[in-house]
């Protein structure tokens, strides 16, 4: 791990990319692979599918974005479920998810003395949902492949660090 | 007998799903609230036996809800665990010092949400129904053990030196270590068909074996009928911070850290199993109870001793003693977890009653302990800690038991 006295835009990869395959591990059982990663992913971005977002507020103010594919976001919630999930129970997952992710996020900053809180997830639908935050200095993201679905989880993050 | 009643006050399905999920194969009575205020009206109406807390929710937050719940008379012994996705240092602390029973890191595994309740409430498999994750024994069942009892503890780690250092450690208290250089040569110790009596009490495991092979381990002894609520603790550097997390939430009871401090490892275990640590530092002198105060005294054991020590002198009165004596005669220094442990013992003396006593060698620094506490009293460790040398600066020190024991 990088020095965590200062919130890095590596820091924020390296965060993303060890807590998105614990989650997927240990709440759905499934085995996600980062890719390289983008350390200043370019605004606005365009997430498509079903996305859920969080607010960090505080010594760090920023937006916490995934997205999922229709399919994948059906296939995760199916597997936590355990049974079938209608579009209100994908939803719930996808909010949950990024909950998880943010808040292993959120406690990583706060240990490095950026105490911030976290708002109410939530989560929109659309093919072409377009993200900036001119403002923040860190922009970061990266896709995950997740087995048993050949289209990737997509998480961005900006943050403005006080 | 009404069944155990768990209230789950998370605003999201998927929670709820997935608790009421673990605990079909239980006997239990689940209810569930969406948020903070609707989770203090359930538990008003409901009195569950425990509570699995949220902290983000909307309407009224996890925080509010628990100040909420410990403000309320009728509801504030109600046991509370916090189900959280956040996990920092301060947030856990400040939670801590709210009276919460426990605090489980999301994500979050079913099993550990129903080892963690079953440390709580007593679950029982419905007739006929296998149970999807071990719960820990419940406490009721338990046998009590205390220190002196004979130990046994697994270390696996990779590095021989780790395992003669823990090796040496637990000596002092008479315990046995079985030492194996990985998970796998290790498997035999947990095995399914070993007999409950040669299983190990406790286990310390390195958590650089590659491939997570230590967190492969637990949920391997965790299979065990006698081994749901083996403690475990992770051996990793203090820089794995990702390592000690994922220990923790997979259900460890925590990590020591490398360079091993020796002293406090005894104390770690001590703790880990709940054993009564009484025995190593009371005895008796025909009607006197003797408390005897070691150098070494850890801040783990120290703490421990204070706590149990709460319970143990008012008993005296009812198994007939109404003297104490303490022996400080190893005392060379009188150091933070030396201070707490003689100004509480004492403090717990005053309270009931019952006459004590000081033996010391250091002449100097134990006469003037009031003066000593006094100004350690705003060290953080201490703050807490009750004073009963109020308007004194110097106590009696006798300089042997005889003395002591003659002059009561």
């Amino acid at each position: 791990m990088s020095n965590p006295s200062k919130p890095s835009n590596t820091m924020f990869l390296e965060n993303m990319n060890h807590f998105v395959p614990e989650v997927l591990r240990t709440m759905a059982g499934l085995s996600a692979m980062p890719a390289v990663g983008n350390l200043n992913a370019p605004q606005p971005s365009i997430l498509a599918g079903i996305s859920g977002s969080i607010g960090l507020s505080g010594k760090v103010n920023g937006v916490v974005y995934t997205a999922f594919s229709p399919s994948l976001g059906q296939m995760v919630a199916e597997k936590i479920l355990g049974g079938s999930a209608g579009e209100q129970d994908v939803n719930d997952v996808i909010a949950e998810l990024t909950n998880m992710f943010t808040g292993n996020l959120k406690s990583q900053l706060c240990d490095a003395g950026y105490n911030c809180t976290l708002t109410i997830p939530s989560v929109v639908r659309g093919d072409k949902i377009s993200i900036s935050a001119k403002t923040a200095s860190i922009s970061v993201s990266n896709s995950f492949t997740v087995e048993g679905c050949p289209e990737p989880l997509v998480l961005h993050v900006f943050a403005i660090v006080g | 007998m009404s069944l155990p009643k768990i209230l789950s006050v998370d605003d999201s399905r998927m929670i709820h799903t997935l608790i009421n999920k673990g605990f079909t194969p239980y006997d239990v009575q689940m209810v569930f609230a969406s948020n903070g205020a609707e989770g203090l009206e359930v538990a008003d109406r409901e009195m569950p036996d425990v509570i699995l807390l949220d902290v983000t929710m909307p309407v009224m937050d996890g925080i509010e809800c628990l100040s909420k719940l410990k403000a309320t008379p009728k509801l504030k012994d109600i046991p509370v665990i916090m189900l959280t996705a956040e996990a920092g240092k301060e947030n856990v602390l400040k939670i801590a010092k709210m009276g919460v029973r426990d605090y489980i890191v999301k994500p979050f595994t079913e099993a550990a949400v129903i080892d963690r309740v079953g440390r709580i409430v007593d679950l029982k498999p419905k007739s006929g129904a296998a149970p999807a994750a071990a719960p820990a024994a419940p406490a009721a069942n338990k046998k009590p053990r205390v220190i002196t009892d004979a130990i046994k503890v697994l270390v696996v780690d990779e590095h021989p030196a780790i395992i003669e250092s823990i090796q040496k450690a637990v000596a002092k208290r008479g315990w046995k270590v079985v030492g194996s250089a990985s998970p796998e040569a290790a498997q035999a110790q947990v095995a399914p068909n070993i007999p409950a009596e040669e299983t190990p009490d406790i286990v310390l495991i390195s958590l650089a074996f590659p491939n997570k092979a230590a967190l492969k381990f637990f949920a391997t002894a965790r299979q065990h009928p006698a081994l749901r609520s083996l403690p475990f603790f992770g051996l990793c550097v203090k820089t794995a911070e990702f390592e000690q997390k994922d220990a923790k939430d997979t259900g460890f009871a925590g990590c020591i850290t490398k360079p091993l401090d020796l002293a406090e490892i005894p104390d770690r275990i001590a703790r880990a199993m709940e054993l009564d640590v009484t025995p190593v530092f009371y005895s008796s002198e025909g009607d006197i109870q003797v408390v005897t105060i070691p150098q070494d005294l850890s801040e783990v054991g120290s703490l421990d001793l204070t706590r149990q020590s709460r319970t143990k002198v008012p008993n005296f009165v009812n198994a007939g003693y109404s003297k104490l004596l303490l022996d400080l005669t190893d005392v060379s220094k009188v150091e933070i977890p030396i201070i707490r442990a003689v100004a509480s013992i004492i403090h717990e003396c005053e309270k009931i009653g019952i006459d004590w006593r000081v033996v010391g060698n250091d002449v100097e620094n134990v006469p003037n302990f009031p003066t000593i506490l006094e100004t350690n009293l705003k060290v953080a460790a201490l703050k807490d800690l009750p004073n009963p040398f109020k308007g004194k600066s110097m106590i009696d020190v006798h300089p042997t038991r005889a003395a002591a024991i003659a002059s009561f």
